[in-house]
């Protein structure tokens, strides 16, 4: 491998880096979105997004529910005051108790099952992000009413939903920031505590 | 306030039913502050409701909607500055009420 060929494979990765950094930092929640439908081949690409998410103990005890009928979203969102928009596309993120109980995960006592249903969430919400999608997240509804709605198997618990479509074009209000939490006051060197100071 | 019709369709109806419900069961395990969300946000969606059914437009109606829009969503990241609007969002619409009785007697 000449060094010519290691230049630009570091050049490469370090773009690649960049382009993944900016859509981490440039992602925001968007609470308002347009009527035109999210295409298929898009809602593919976040729903495998999701898919490749981090899963503990590589057990797979969720399943993605995806809704686009505008009438049964308008339900969803009656019983979950979390959900401001309406969205043309939700994928809600499902805990099957008999997938868990395959796979042995007690719900009620362990938490990894929660942290699935976060990494699988960032990641589709940063997918949707690099398409030009408008994401929002949803913890803030009734699991029951909203399982009624959705018409889920009995004990099939919606654990998550994920708001996605194409933004609106008028411009959302830009919060007030109060305060902004810096990397220092985030992180900790070594030992607990903000007297410490890293690179 | 006069005593004009005021529409609001059976399924908006419901649909605030339904979100007052869900909020209700949500203010059980959410931080107190969001039940002061949940209850300007179904002022909101009211307000959606009276514009959209009104035969008569309101425009203060629509700015205070506008406002309430804007400024809920304060409570994400400027909790102070929110409970302060909240302090004088009640006292705006008791004045946008006022005006509007005064407009109702006099048309």
């Amino acid at each position: 491998v000449s060094k010519a060929d290691v230049d630009r494979r570091e050049a490469d990765a370090n773009e690649r880096a960049a382009a993944f950094m900016r859509t981490i930092t440039t992602r925001r929640v968007v609470r308002d979105f347009s009527a035109k439908p999210v295409s298929h081949s898009d809602l593919r690409d976040v729903l495998t997004a999701g898919r490749w998410a981090t899963r503990g103990s590589n057990s797979r005890i969720h399943r993605l529910l995806v809704v686009e009928d505008r009438q049964v979203i308008r339900q969803v969102r009656s019983f979950s005051p979390g959900m401001l928009g309406v969205p043309a596309t939700l994928i809600v993120i499902c805990t099957d108790p008999d997938l868990a109980a395959e796979a042995e995960v007690q719900l009620d006592r362990d938490v990894t099952p929660w942290i699935d249903v976060g990494t699988a969430a960032m990641n589709m919400m940063l997918a949707a992000h690099a398409f030009g999608l408008g994401s929002c997240p949803v913890t803030s509804f009734s699991k029951s009413a909203v399982a009624v709605v959705l018409k889920l198997p009995s004990g099939v618990v919606p654990e998550f939903m994920l708001q996605l479509g194409h933004p609106a074009a008028k411009r959302q209000p830009v919060a007030r920031v109060a305060s902004v939490t810096t990397l220092n006051d985030l992180v900790f060197w070594g030992t607990y505590g903000p007297l410490r100071t890293g690179c | 306030v006069g005593k004009r019709a005021c529409a609001v369709r059976d399924d908006e109806a419901w649909e605030l039913l339904a979100y007052l419900i869900a909020s209700a069961e949500l203010c059980t395990t959410e931080p107190h502050y969001y039940g002061t969300f949940r209850l300007i946000e179904a002022a909101s969606r009211l307000m959606g409701f009276i514009l959209a059914n009104s035969v008569a437009s309101n425009a203060w109606l629509a700015e205070f909607k506008s406002e309430v829009d804007e400024k809920k969503l304060w409570m994400l990241r400027d909790r102070e500055a929110y409970f302060n609007f909240l302090k004088e969002a009640a006292a705006k619409l008791a004045d946008g009420m006022t005006r509007e009785a005064k407009t109702s007697e006099q048309g």
